[in-house]
């Protein structure tokens, strides 16, 4: 009895300990396994510089090793495109032959592409080639080494693409002093202007929306005359759609700020603190009052849909903000449901007088530290940007089949998009545009006239370049994301009625979550990166 | 005294009426709704909102989504044939599982059970497991990882476990050896046959994580061709969810076409049906199995 009541026990005693030992060897195993994974690519990353040594000493004529067939695995966000295997099959004769490699391409979907793309680079899995972007987190990605530095496989495996990409890209894209990225050479503007009903305005000869007040008094009218229209298109993510709108048209500088932080375009290096300041409760103020005078809806926070389809079908007049290219896409539709209907469209640029085309990261493409043929795989990415056959196949499909060059050289669909295989770049191949081989649609026209206006006034973006690193507030961030929603939202959506309380409300709450940690970690690391840069 | 009884049991009824109508309705509504969404012409669900009767009747929705019945079909396929493969092979390792597991005279059987109740409590988490398939069994791509993962529940074997325990008497192990009976046997003549209702709920639990499932798809499978059903789905619908996020600062143009809000419902239509005409059918045996295994387990 005695015996076995001990026995029982120590079997207890053994048991919880063996299971808090495994609870700690959990919590303990991801960093464990992390760390020896990065010595293992350290390793192998070492193993593979010294034999690129010797290859570049025995081939240095050659430039490339070519001699082993090898398979490459491309990596792109999105869904693929119907046509996509006899795509990849007519890249693989023409790679085949030029580099002795084949190519698979592969596609996340946009179903939580984000995790997915996260397993994508911490799992060790061999990939060659993926896409990144300042929205993909390219910056925080290289900084903790999942990317390969390409610097020294450049001449050697690409010397066109070297040559062919603008020195300043090339600085530009850097991280702490490496690139790890191909930029993308097509310029574009991504920044925002108004978006409204034209044939409306003329009709209720309403002012033309330039700056805000106009804008207002535009959206008022509409109210007035089309009682049933919504003014202002919105949906549940008011900080893009009105409060990073609202703040870029106060020339803030580039990107969206994180954590209330502000950073004039004009004085890059006096970051301040937006949240709690007199222009933050003027931006509360005016949105409140948009809201009392009907312009925002009151269930905002409740929609999910696009802000564009309501604006096709007639049910809404205006967009805050959406950049040349999507105002053109909504245009088109709206176009072809109602050719009556016209939209107007004025960059944010003309009124705060530059405008900012889009970094460098914006579109990329990275080697990822775990590929096994960095060098083919650039050489590869060589040919999908610099060569004329590789390029529009994948950008546009097969002419004939799949687009028709016109008369004037301009794209067209054959058939229709639901019934083609492969629509214009249905790859999603934005990062490998070659401005000398891009064929436009007709309609695209209108964001050409848009972009050239914009280039009398371009400044470069200052900020994109910028790489943050939370390590240090990881918690306190994904605390204040919570406070943020709960509490800014409303106010940002002009909801709360007491806004001066809201605001202290809400600076109370995010005090509690770490702010002041956070913009202190976070300006200093701004501080450091605007040194760096000379701005 | 009777009479009091008869009162309380009667507004017990009521009330337990009450609550289920009122519960089957909050069921059935949302489903009308997508009913009556894929049957609206897609403006007039932006401009009006989802009604419960249609106000402008369209058959655009069903129309797109027939545009490609192939994919559709595909995605039907490969969700049959590893929801059939699967629970059949699942059943198999799970009954012999537990079978083993249940047999007294099988010396490390606690060490076994622990093992794989262990893994219940203790899993190593998202990216151990798709380092796991990915680069030690290379799956990734595979129609195999649509059916190997789901194989060995251990909640299901545990269940299996105890079915068998209890539904067959251990002395029938012995009575069957002295027939002459090998363990293989006794396992497929007389473990089997006696344990059929388990075996129903054990195969129904499957057979309905294998139809349900998108996670692997969504992980796993890069080809468009091997996507399951439910990952169809969602990918399809998610894929307008993403650009409507995507908001104004990436400035990326989809070239594909999104599919409208009426396409969305309609394609939740076509692909939830055929499992609702299956459900009441299979849902007896359901009830039944499960709540034999849970008495004794």
């Amino acid at each position: 009895m005695q015996m076995n009541k001990l026995r029982g026990k120590s079997m207890s005693i053994l048991l919880t300990s063996v299971l808090s030992l495994t609870l700690l060897a959990g919590c303990g195993g991801n960093s464990n396994s992390a760390n020896k994974e990065n010595a293992a690519v350290k390793e192998s990353n070492n193993g593979g510089n010294t034999a690129k040594s010797t290859n570049v000493g025995t081939e240095e004529k050659t430039g490339l090793d070519t001699s082993k067939k090898v398979e490459l695995q491309f990596y792109m966000l999105g869904d693929a495109p119907k046509d996509l295997s006899s795509i990849e099959a007519e890249i693989n004769k023409m790679a085949e032959e030029d580099l002795n490699a084949t190519v698979k391409f592969n596609y996340t979907t946009w179903t939580d592409w984000d995790q997915k793309y996260k397993l994508l680079l911490s799992s060790g899995q061999s990939i060659d080639l993926i896409f990144t972007a300042d929205w993909t987190q390219y910056q925080a990605y290289a900084k903790k080494g999942a990317f390969l530095a390409i610097d020294d496989l450049l001449p050697t495996a690409a010397p066109t693409l070297q040559q062919f990409v603008p020195q300043d890209m090339w600085e530009a894209v850097k991280i702490n002093g490496k690139i790890y990225t191909v930029p993308a050479t097509y310029k574009e503007y991504v920044t925002n202007g108004f978006v409204w009903r034209e044939d409306l305005r003329k009709k209720y000869n309403l002012p033309q929306p330039t700056d805000l007040a106009s804008y207002e008094a535009y959206m008022e009218g509409i109210k007035k005359n089309e009682p049933k229209m919504l003014p202002l298109s919105l949906n549940s993510n008011v900080r893009e759609n009105l409060h990073d709108a609202y703040t870029s048209l106060n020339a803030m500088v580039g990107g969206p700020l994180p954590y209330g932080i502000g950073i004039k375009y004009s004085d890059p290096s006096k970051a301040y603190q937006y949240w709690g300041s007199d222009e933050h409760k003027e931006e509360l103020l005016t949105m409140r009052r948009w809201q009392e005078k009907g312009l925002i809806s009151k269930n905002v926070l409740n929609v999910k849909d696009t802000i564009q389809d309501p604006l096709i079908v007639g049910k809404a007049a205006t967009i805050f903000a959406d950049n040349p290219t999507r105002f053109n896409d909504t245009l088109m539709k709206l176009k072809a449901a109602h050719p009556d209907w016209e939209l107007g469209y004025y960059p944010y640029g003309k009124m705060i007088g530059y405008a900012t085309p889009v970094h460098p990261i914006h579109n990329g493409f990275s080697i990822p530290k775990n590929s096994k043929n960095p060098e083919r795989a650039l050489a590869f990415y060589e040919k999908m940007v610099m060569d004329k056959r590789y390029n529009q196949l994948t950008q546009y499909g097969v002419e004939g089949k799949n687009y028709k060059v016109d008369a004037d050289g301009y794209y067209e669909l054959i058939g229709d998009a639901s019934k083609n295989g492969f629509t214009r770049e249905g790859m999603n191949g934005w990062a490998w545009r070659n401005p000398e081989f891009m064929i436009f649609d007709k309609s695209y026209d209108g964001v050409k006239e848009i972009f050239a206006e914009l280039d009398k006034i371009q400044k470069p973006d200052i900020f994109t370049g910028f790489a943050e690193d939370y390590t240090s507030y990881q918690a306190e961030k994904a605390a204040l994301e919570q406070v943020e929603k709960q509490y800014l939202y409303p106010l940002q959506a002009g909801l709360v009625e007491d806004v001066d309380a809201g605001i202290v409300t809400f600076m109370e709450k995010a005090k509690q979550a770490g702010l002041e940690k956070i913009q202190t970690e976070y300006i200093k690391q701004w501080n450091a990166y605007v040194q760096e840069k000379g701005l | 005294m009777q009479i009091q009884k008869d009162k309380y049991t009667r507004m017990l009824h009521a009330i337990a009426y009450v609550v289920i109508i009122g519960l089957s309705v909050a069921c059935l509504l949302p489903f009308l709704l997508i009913i009556s969404a894929s049957l609206t012409s897609n403006e007039s669900i932006i401009r009006d909102g989802y009604h419960l009767i249609p106000k402008q009747f369209s058959l655009e929705g069903y129309k797109t989504v027939f545009i490609f019945p192939d994919e559709v079909l595909r995605a039907y396929t490969v969700t049959i044939i590893s929801t059939v493969v699967g629970t059949t092979l699942g059943l198999f390792f799970m009954t012999m599982a537990g079978y083993v597991l249940a047999r007294k005279d099988f010396k490390y059987r606690n060490t076994f059970s622990f093992y794989i109740y262990f893994t219940t409590l203790f899993g190593g988490g998202l990216v151990p497991w798709y380092i796991m398939i990915t680069k030690y069994l290379g799956l990734l791509d595979s129609y195999a990882v649509l059916v190997l993962p789901g194989l060995m529940t251990p909640f299901l074997i545990i269940l299996m476990k105890n079915f068998i325990k209890s539904a067959v008497p251990e002395e029938l192990f012995d009575s069957g050896k002295i027939d002459g009976a090998g363990d293989f046997r006794i396992y497929w003549q007389i473990v089997l046959k006696l344990s059929m209702p388990g075996i129903a709920t054990v195969g129904l639990f499957l057979a309905l994580y294998y139809w349900n499932d998108w996670f692997t798809s969504s992980l796993f499978i890069n080809d468009t061709h091997k996507y399951q059903l439910q990952f169809y789905l969602y990918n399809v619908i998610n894929s307008a969810q993403f650009i409507a996020q995507m908001g104004a600062g990436t400035g990326v143009s989809l070239a594909t076409e999104v599919p409208a809000e009426s396409t969305k419902m309609a394609m939740a239509i076509v692909v939830t049906g055929p499992i609702l005409f299956l459900y009441p059918f299979v849902q007896r045996y359901f009830v039944k199995g499960l709540t034999i295994g849970a008495v004794k387990g």
